[in-house]
């Protein structure tokens, strides 16, 4: 529906009293600068024009095949000019470099790899050479372009519309990390590994331009962005260090099998500096609870701790990931008042809960001073084992697992 | 002796070692001749957008005198306080006009079959307060 009548108010609406909101009623669209109601009501009177009135089916254009011959400053101010880029250099994807890309697969460059949303938006399709070119771009080498062709077959983008400004991880598990030299120890989160770095900006480069993602005011309207969009939290787990399954084969792939698993929330904190640490008897868990309590729990939680904390636990009975998420789903609670006052809850739970659906429908039932998990679910909750052993700290985010995709099947 | 001078008497210009470039573009253009960059194609990073399905408007009232509005949320945090200003608005400025408000069921994207043939029997017009 391109000419749906349509007029903005400013935001925040929630948390406004009556007068504030009344003001924005009183005044105008912020982004037409219109009196508002004037606006609304000429939407439902004024006639429809002749654009408003067709129909059958129109064909978007993305401009042409290719960009020159120019020269290669130009073409790198073009690329930015024409957002697709993330502004920072990119690398000018030349036929040449898309070929030598496209040796990283079998896959034929014109096979359909899969379609993209950057929201409540017609999805966009791609083919492995398209996603090629985005590699390029990104500064990847052939051996990563499995990686990112599984990552692009996910259909999961790393740039969506939501006012919210989500953040998004890739946990990366299998022999692969190793061949691609994937940074999984000191620094495992930072910026010290081509591969770890230009995996994730791939991700954001192809989701604004295969996923028609990231175009500020139309298809983002996240208020403040998020700073990991850039190249996203490319997690490789620690397998070797890890006393744990490695997180692909809790999802039931093999170990010896190449995968990306991933996820999106709103990001990601440091939980270093808490009680315990220093101490002979460091809860961690307790401390990953305490963590977890400041977070919505509409996004899941995931731990990301280095092996010392890992090995810690273990010994302390903790033999299994599955047996700290079930102490975590267990012990991270929260009132019922406090769950009901959560914007998430709100806006997604509670018609849910009008639905009938659980456990939403029986939370909103409850009594405000009854506790119920944080959680809705004790899947909701996930441990990966990533950092270089200098320090026994953790990160813990407010990340939902998506889904788990194979990187072998795109070698 | 100091570092620089002893280079240049083995022959070695010390901008080499530092790493400097020679760049055509940076000598004085009296006494160089500029290259001119190479130009070169590069392919359109974009996918393949879906055609796109016109949908045509429903016709405009003439009027919104002593019609109906539902006002309907999607359920995003406050649309409900905005729409009740919006009721007012209308109490207040249009006052034959009748406003019904109404939150959608199911998450933002679902669709209200039940809502929707509501509307259509007993509604003029809908107002939607889409939030994202």
């Amino acid at each position: 529906m391109p000419h749906l009548r349509i007029t903005f108010t400013p935001h925040p609406v929630a948390t406004k009293t009556a007068d504030e909101l009344r003001a924005y009623v009183e005044g105008n669209d912020p982004v037409s600068g219109k009196p508002m109601m004037k606006e609304i009501v000429d939407d439902l009177t004024v006639p429809l024009n002749a654009e408003e009135t067709k129909t059958g089916m129109v064909n978007v254009s993305v401009g042409p095949e290719n960009y020159g011959p120019d020269t290669p400053r130009n073409l790198q101010q073009f690329y930015h000019d024409n957002g697709m880029t993330d502004f920072l250099p990119i690398i000018l994807p030349t036929e040449e470099m898309v070929d030598e890309m496209l040796a990283g697969t079998s896959h034929r460059p014109d096979e359909v790899v899969g379609k993209m949303a950057a929201g409540a938006y017609p999805p966009w399709g791609y083919t492995v050479k398209q996603v090629a070119i985005n590699a390029v771009m990104a500064g990847c080498k052939p051996e990563y372009f499995p990686t990112i062709l599984a990552i692009a077959s996910s259909g999961t983008p790393s740039l969506f519309s939501s006012t919210n400004s989500f953040a998004y991880a890739a946990v990366i598990n299998g022999p692969i990390r190793d061949k691609l030299n994937m940074n999984y120890g000191i620094g495992a989160l930072g910026p010290f590994a081509q591969p770890n770095a230009a995996i994730g900006r791939a991700w954001t480069l192809l989701s604004k331009n295969l996923g028609n993602g990231g175009v500020p005011g139309d298809t983002y309207m996240g208020s403040q962005g998020n700073n990991l969009n850039y190249n996203n939290l490319v997690i490789a787990e620690n397998e070797g260090a890890s006393p744990w399954v490695p997180f692909h084969a809790q999802k039931g792939f093999k170990a010896e099998e190449n995968v990306v698993s991933l996820f999106r929330g709103l990001g990601i904190v440091p939980g270093q500096g808490a009680r315990g640490t220093s101490t002979d008897t460091p809860k961690y868990e307790e401390q990953f609870s305490d963590l977890f309590s400041v977070f919505t729990g509409f996004f899941g939680g995931l731990v990301v701790a280095d092996p010392l904390i890992a090995v810690n636990l273990k010994a302390r009975g903790y033999d299994t990931k599955e047996k700290l998420i079930e102490w975590l789903y267990k012990n991270t609670t929260q009132t019922v008042k406090d769950y009901k006052s959560r914007d998430f809850a709100y806006g997604f739970d509670y018609p849910r809960a009008l639905k009938g659906l659980e456990p939403y429908a029986t939370w909103y039932n409850m009594k405000d001073d009854e506790v119920i998990p944080r959680w809705p679910h004790m899947n909701d909750i996930n441990i990966v084992v990533a950092g270089g052993q200098t320090n026994a700290f953790f990160q813990g985010g407010s990340l939902s697992y998506g889904v788990s995709v194979s990187i072998d099947r795109w070698t | 002796m100091n570092r620089r001078k002893m280079l240049s008497l083995l022959g070695i210009s010390p901008a080499l070692l530092a790493g400097a470039t020679v760049d055509a573009s940076s000598k004085n253009p009296k006494t160089a001749a500029r290259v001119a960059p190479a130009k070169i194609t590069a392919l359109n990073p974009k996918g393949l957008p879906p055609p796109v399905q016109l949908v045509p408007m429903a016709p405009r009232l003439a009027s919104l005198d002593g019609k109906t509005i539902f006002l309907v949320s999607d359920g995003f945090p406050g649309a409900d306080h905005f729409l009740a200003q919006v009721a007012l608005w209308f109490q207040k400025n249009m006052p034959s006009v009748k406003t019904e408000y109404r939150l959608k069921a199911g998450a933002f994207a679902d669709d209200d079959p039940k809502l929707n043939a509501e509307i259509k029997a007993s509604g003029n017009a809908v107002i939607m307060a889409i939030g994202h």
